[in-house]
């Protein structure tokens, strides 16, 4: 009964995961919800399955077995940019920019699942092609400030410090208004001043009703989100607040080594 | 403001010497180089495609001279065998090209980087073997001469002077239309797919389908610049489609800027004009536009519309 009603309720939800790499069982029936608008953090020692749990969940992956449910629809088979659409968005461990663009160009990509405007339509520069690119171009501006990425604007993004690499990715993640982003280690890579930029700005996102699905090493950085996932060997060995896994006696053996 | 002004009016000043220039050329120049300008013009308009492919999209493409062949027999089948009008032709070969471009880029396009580039080369390969071996439509080696020339609301193109003022036009035209997507949604969707594929796809863009469009695309020039060259050249082979005829599409693309919209045309009168100048040293010509390309290659990586976009447009353009 409680699972029904966690299924039918959540944003997002993951059941009964089961993947395996030549015979090496990596997910061993995951069970995962993402409530509307709430901020959730995956924890895990190296080799728990955590990438591979993600990549299942952006859709860069199928499972053997198990379900993707996002608002509803059953997802699992549907494409990466199919998800985006339905507002389902990922980043990457390492920040993926589109080096040889600027920043606001960037992020007018990252509106790109708005338009309609076909390549003839492009290549004739219909009203609708020339709409749609000073609605991206505008939508851009927009989010620029509070990315702290304004003073870069035109600047070519390959050229940015590794930061404002991972502010750009969230930033374009954003501007498309998903309903679900999901971060893969944003922390890796920063340094202390920048980690805590990144805590405020996903404060931030995620006061404006935007559901996070964290995946992380950084416990300082999983500590903003309510909700805590230890996934240990493929299996979630204990779910809570950040302060009730801590105290988990399965957790401070497998991954806290306390 | 004022700044901003001053540099448009330059800007159109730089357009306005250019156009002139442009026009004038057929009645200063002499009829062999106006018979190289026409041929680079040709060239700039296959030359178009494999630049967009390869500057926008990232994709390597070695299969254009089977485009530009299929296009050119296409005009020799249905102007000269048949008597068909050339739009006929034209329209003809740049629906097979984009059929072939569709059915052959929807696997291929799968791969990336040098396997790829090596699929498109095989395809190359293949249609250099079927343009030889079917002499029913192609004559083989022996070709097909005869062809009529090309004529427009009764204005039939018989001098290279009335040619040039046809095919650069078309040149530009395609230029515009590269400009235009280039500066579009898809535009960027296109180099955003170049710089980082998965990331492209989290935002929405549809990859694969976008690039055996420009594929298709680019087929379709190259299609267009075979049924140019066929009606200019009255007399076409298979030596004219071969993989060698690829590579020169993709050295002008790459001299030209493969950034910038007009950079094959700069490429396209290099590899036309230069090696007409170097002739007169004799045998020695062709090392020495090998020389030309290493040193241009080395010294401009950004091809010359690169290097003239960096050092002038940037202080002129509006």
């Amino acid at each position: 009964m409680e699972k029904i009603r966690t299924v039918s309720t959540a944003l997002f939800s993951l059941s009964d995961i089961r993947h395996s790499f030549r015979g090496l069982h990596v997910l061993k029936g995951v069970q995962l919800a993402v409530a509307p608008g709430a901020f959730v953090g995956l924890i895990g020692p190296n080799g728990a399955g955590k990438s591979t749990l993600f990549n299942i969940a952006s859709g860069f992956l199928t499972p053997d077995h198990g379900g993707v449910h996002f608002d509803g629809a059953q997802i699992v088979n549907c494409t990466v940019q199919d998800r985006s659409r339905r507002g389902l968005v990922r980043t990457f461990q390492t920040p993926k920019v589109f080096g040889g663009m600027s920043v606001l160009e960037n992020l007018m990509v990252g509106c790109h699942k708005r338009s309609r405007s076909g390549i003839v339509g492009d290549l004739f520069r219909t009203p609708q092609s020339r709409r749609e690119i000073s609605e991206a171009r505008s939508a851009a501006y927009a989010v620029l400030e509070r990315f702290n990425l304004k003073h870069v604007a035109q600047s070519k993004a390959a050229n940015l410090p590794a930061g404002l690499q991972r502010m750009l990715e969230l930033a374009r993640a954003y501007v498309g208004q998903p309903r679900l982003l999901m971060l893969d280690e944003p922390s890796s890579g920063l340094n202390g001043d920048e980690i805590r930029q990144l805590k405020r700005v996903l404060n931030e996102i995620n006061g404006e009703g935007i559901a996070i699905l964290l995946v992380s090493h950084d416990m300082d950085l999983v500590d903003a989100a309510s909700t805590v996932h230890v996934l240990c060997f493929g299996e979630i060995i204990a779910s809570g607040s950040m302060a009730e896994v801590r105290q988990d006696a399965r957790v401070r053996e497998a991954y806290l080594g306390i | 403001m004022q700044s901003s002004m001053v540099n448009r009016s330059r800007f159109a000043l730089i357009v306005g010497v250019g156009a002139v220039l442009w026009a004038l050329l057929p009645v200063l120049a002499s009829r062999h180089v106006i018979d190289l300008f026409v041929f680079a013009g040709i060239y700039t308009i296959a030359g178009l495609g494999v630049s967009y492919l390869l500057g926008q999209c990232g994709i390597v493409n070695l299969a254009q001279s089977v485009f530009y062949g299929i296009g050119a027999y296409s005009v020799a089948y249905f102007t000269a065998q048949h008597g068909l009008p050339s739009v006929v032709a034209f329209v003809a070969g740049a629906t097979l090209s984009a059929l072939i471009a569709f059915a052959v880029g929807w696997p291929i396009l799968r791969l990336s980087g040098h396997f790829l580039a090596l699929a498109t080369l095989a395809l190359a390969v293949i249609g250099q073997v079927l343009f030889l071996e079917w002499d029913w439509l192609t004559g083989g080696t022996l070709g097909i001469g005869g062809l009529p020339k090309f004529s427009l609301f009764g204005w039939v193109l018989s001098t290279p002077q009335r040619f040039y003022y046809l095919v650069w036009p078309v040149a530009f035209l395609a230029m515009w239309l590269n400009y235009n997507l280039t500066h579009s949604g898809n535009g960027l969707a296109m180099r955003a797919m170049r710089d980082a594929p998965d990331a492209a796809a989290v935002a929405g863009v549809e990859t694969h389908p976008l690039k055996v469009q420009m594929f298709v695309l680019s087929a379709i020039l190259g299609s267009l610049a075979g049924s140019l060259f066929a009606h200019y050249v009255g007399f076409i082979s298979v030596d004219s489609f071969g993989v060698d005829r690829s590579i020169n599409f993709l050295l002008l693309a790459v001299l030209g800027g493969v950034h910038t919209t007009w950079g094959p045309a700069l490429g396209a009168i290099f590899v036309t004009l230069v090696p007409e100048l170097l002739s007169r040293f004799g045998e020695i010509h062709a090392v020495l536009f090998a020389v030309a390309l290493v040193i241009a290659v080395v010294y401009l990586p950004q091809g010359f519309g690169g290097m003239i976009e960096q050092r002038l447009w940037k202080k002129y353009a509006p």
